[in-house]
């Protein structure tokens, strides 16, 4: 008697395992619908070809969304990734160009492409206290006009044939620079789970009055979030490079709605403090099946906008609901 | 001598009420800066070109100012003028009725903008979201009925966006009407004060009983109507629908109303400091154009201008509070030693 009665207690206290899942991940449902649905109208929707290719395709916006995640979990915003990405991209392939194919120095080049617009934003939000959404949509237009400036007439510039190869190459059915996003995806979930880092920077997000009166640097978290922001927009074009076989300077004008888009959708909130790296996985897989689905039904481009602002739509107000009950049920 | 003192306070008081001062430093800047580098800029033709352009980013500056103010924003009203642009050459070519046109491209933006206001009070997501949402239905919404095709529509029709009466570009006329009435609405009426309470703090606001969803919803339609105008001006203008009609207009807008030095977090702002700050925006273009720079320019210098304006800003702002807080202080220490003087005599 006592020790059902236990069981029920622990039930109530710690929840069951599905119920934390879909607490935590309250997206996989939906995923999981449009995966039978997609299946059920398409044919061959799941095939070893077609999740290489949605993987391939969605890397960049994977990387990038990552470090977007970390601030929105600060309660700031960063409209300047997507510019990053062409900067970078147009960057290290054009250093790529000139010195004869040097993968190290294309590396390098998109990385410190990246910290520096990182950093600019960083100082400016964390030290100068200016508003991110203004601060990031200026960088967003300096790093744009610079992918454009520096790419000859807005062409491409091309990547060498080594590079090229290496996109095709896979493990296990994974794409090679697949499985870098993947590895990062860890590697930052651990971070910001395990972590005094990770932990300030939820703190921060959540409360910033009282993260700085227990004694959080804010600025200098702050200022953390939107360098390694900028940091991974910079492998992301990098790794665009990579995918695409030249440095575009176009390539992340329309990548920044969609990386938002995941990263809410996943269930990270707009307004700080609540989220993880892995739900952000979770909304970049969402938008894939969606997109790649749709495509297989033969859905006009502007019909999809349809259907994925009713997703967007759908899917925040049902991530709310469940967050803000489960948050109820904690107090 | 101490009477002058007291006038130059008054006018520095005045003048820091003034949110839209900076920018029209920033303008008067800018003017000079494009008037050295360029002759054809200073020419009467010119400016009027620069405003009967900056008359559609100034008209849905407007709204947005609104918006903003309440502590929210719309990132759609781009989508909105795309499909209120939309509405109007399917409606005019289909019964060569301007009126007809007119009205139906108008009330759908207007609805598009209630749509936004009800979703957002109703469903409390962030409005960068719910609007992002909506920016993708409305979009998709447009480009549906025009199938991403170019419409043309007759020249006959076209008034709204090149007529003139008495020589004044209509587009200037609307833009100044809109300008008289959206200041009007925000510093005369109740429904501005009540604007930026609820920016000021929605909570507070509802307790004090103030009707925060009536002023929500009024916000993002005032939004959704002017993002229509202008969508009807801008087609007017062009005398033909193009799929990437307003493509990015939404955050023109949005650094507009910020320069014109309405904060994003809501609360305070001003209506003719948002046209201001199209106009400058404008000008930048503009100067660009006249110097004949690489079109790969433009968005980096705007970058690199907005950047610079919005930071000087902020520093002068924060400098501002710095003084106000230290003249605090130094009242109420001087109050305190008067005090201590008082219970030292006695």
């Amino acid at each position: 008697m006592s020790e059902t009665n236990q069981i029920e207690l622990n039930k109530r206290k710690y929840g069951t395992f599905a119920g934390d899942f879909l607490k935590s991940y309250p997206t996989v449902p939906i995923i999981l619908i449009m995966i039978i649905g997609f299946s059920l109208t398409t044919r061959n929707f799941l095939t070893a070809g077609t999740i290489r290719t949605m993987m391939a395709v969605n890397t960049v916006s994977l990387i990038a969304a990552i470090g977007e995640t970390f601030v929105l979990l600060t309660g700031g915003i960063d409209l300047s990734v997507s510019t990053v990405i062409s900067a970078s991209a147009v960057i290290s392939a054009t250093l790529m160009e000139m010195t004869g194919a040097n993968i190290l120095v294309g590396i390098l080049a998109s990385v410190i492409v990246g910290l520096i617009f990182g950093t600019i934003n960083g100082v400016l939000i964390g030290y100068g206290r200016m508003t991110p959404f203004i601060t990031t949509m200026d960088t967003n237009l300096i790093a744009r006009g610079i992918a454009f400036i520096l790419s000859t007439d807005g062409r491409g510039v091309k990547a060498s044939r080594e590079l090229v190869k290496f996109g095709f190459k896979s493990f296990m059915g994974i794409p090679l620079f697949t499985l870098i996003g993947l590895f990062l995806v860890l590697v930052f979930s651990i971070l910001l789970k395990q972590t005094l880092w990770g932990r300030k920077v939820i703190l921060t997000g959540s409360n910033p009055t009282a993260a700085k009166y227990s004694g959080i640097n804010t600025a200098r978290t702050e200022m953390s979030v939107y360098v390694l922001s900028g940091l991974l927009a910079g492998i992301a074009g990098f790794i665009s490079i990579i995918n695409l076989g030249a440095g575009i300077p176009g390539v992340g004008d329309k990548l920044l709605l969609i990386i938002i888009a995941a990263v809410v959708l996943g269930g990270t909130s707009m307004t700080g403090g609540e989220g993880s790296v892995l739900r952000t996985l979770i909304g970049i897989v969402l938008l894939a099946v969606l997109t790649q689905g749709l495509d297989r039904l033969h859905v006009e481009f502007y019909d999809q906008f349809i259907i994925l602002g009713l997703l967007i739509f759908l899917g925040n107000s049902l991530s709310i609901r469940i967050t803000t009950k489960s948050s109820k049920a904690m107090h | 001598m101490k009477n002058k003192e007291v006038s130059m306070d008054r006018i520095k008081e005045y003048l820091s009420s003034k949110l839209w001062l900076s920018v029209v430093i920033a303008i008067i800047v800018l003017c000079v800066v494009f008037s050295i580098l360029s002759p054809a800029f200073l020419q009467w033709s010119n400016f009027q070109a620069v405003l009967v352009q900056s008359s559609i980013t100034g008209i849905m500056a407007v709204g947005l100012c609104f918006v903003i103010m309440t502590g929210g924003i719309d990132i759609s009203i781009g989508a909105i003028l795309l499909l209120s642009a939309t509405v109007f050459a399917y409606t005019v070519n289909g019964t060569e009725s301007f009126m007809l046109a007119f009205l139906a491209s108008l009330s759908t933006a207007t609805l598009a903008g209630v749509l936004n206001g009800v979703l957002v009070y109703y469903f409390k997501m962030a409005p960068m979201i719910t609007t992002l949402a909506t920016y993708n239905i409305y979009n998709g919404i447009a480009l549906h009925i025009s199938k991403t095709e170019n419409v043309p529509i007759d020249r006959g029709y076209t008034f709204l966006g090149n007529g003139r009466i008495a020589n004044i570009p209509v587009p200037l006329m609307i833009l100044l009407a809109i300008t008289l009435i959206g200041a009007y609405l925000l510093s005369h009426t109740r429904f501005g004060t009540f604007v930026r309470a609820v920016g000021d703090s929605q909570v507070s606001a509802t307790e004090s009983n103030l009707p925060t969803r009536r002023t929500i919803v009024s916000a993002y339609t005032l939004a959704g109507f002017t993002a229509g105008l202008a969508g009807v001006l801008l087609i007017s203008r062009t005398a033909g629908l193009q799929n990437s009609l307003g493509v990015g207009t939404e955050f023109t807008c949005i650094a507009a109303v910020v320069l014109g030095g309405t904060a994003l977090s809501g609360g305070s702002g001003s209506v003719v400091g948002s046209v201001f700050g199209a106009v400058f925006l404008i000008l930048i273009d503009n100067g660009l154009n006249l110097l004949q720079a690489s079109p790969f320019i433009y968005d980096a210098v705007r970058g690199i201008v907005l950047l610079a304006a919005v930071s000087v800003d902020r520093m002068s702002t924060a400098r501002q509070a710095k003084t106000l807080l230290e003249q605090k202080a130094l009242r109420i220490g001087s109050s305190i030693i008067k005090q201590v003087k008082k219970t030292a005599q006695a």
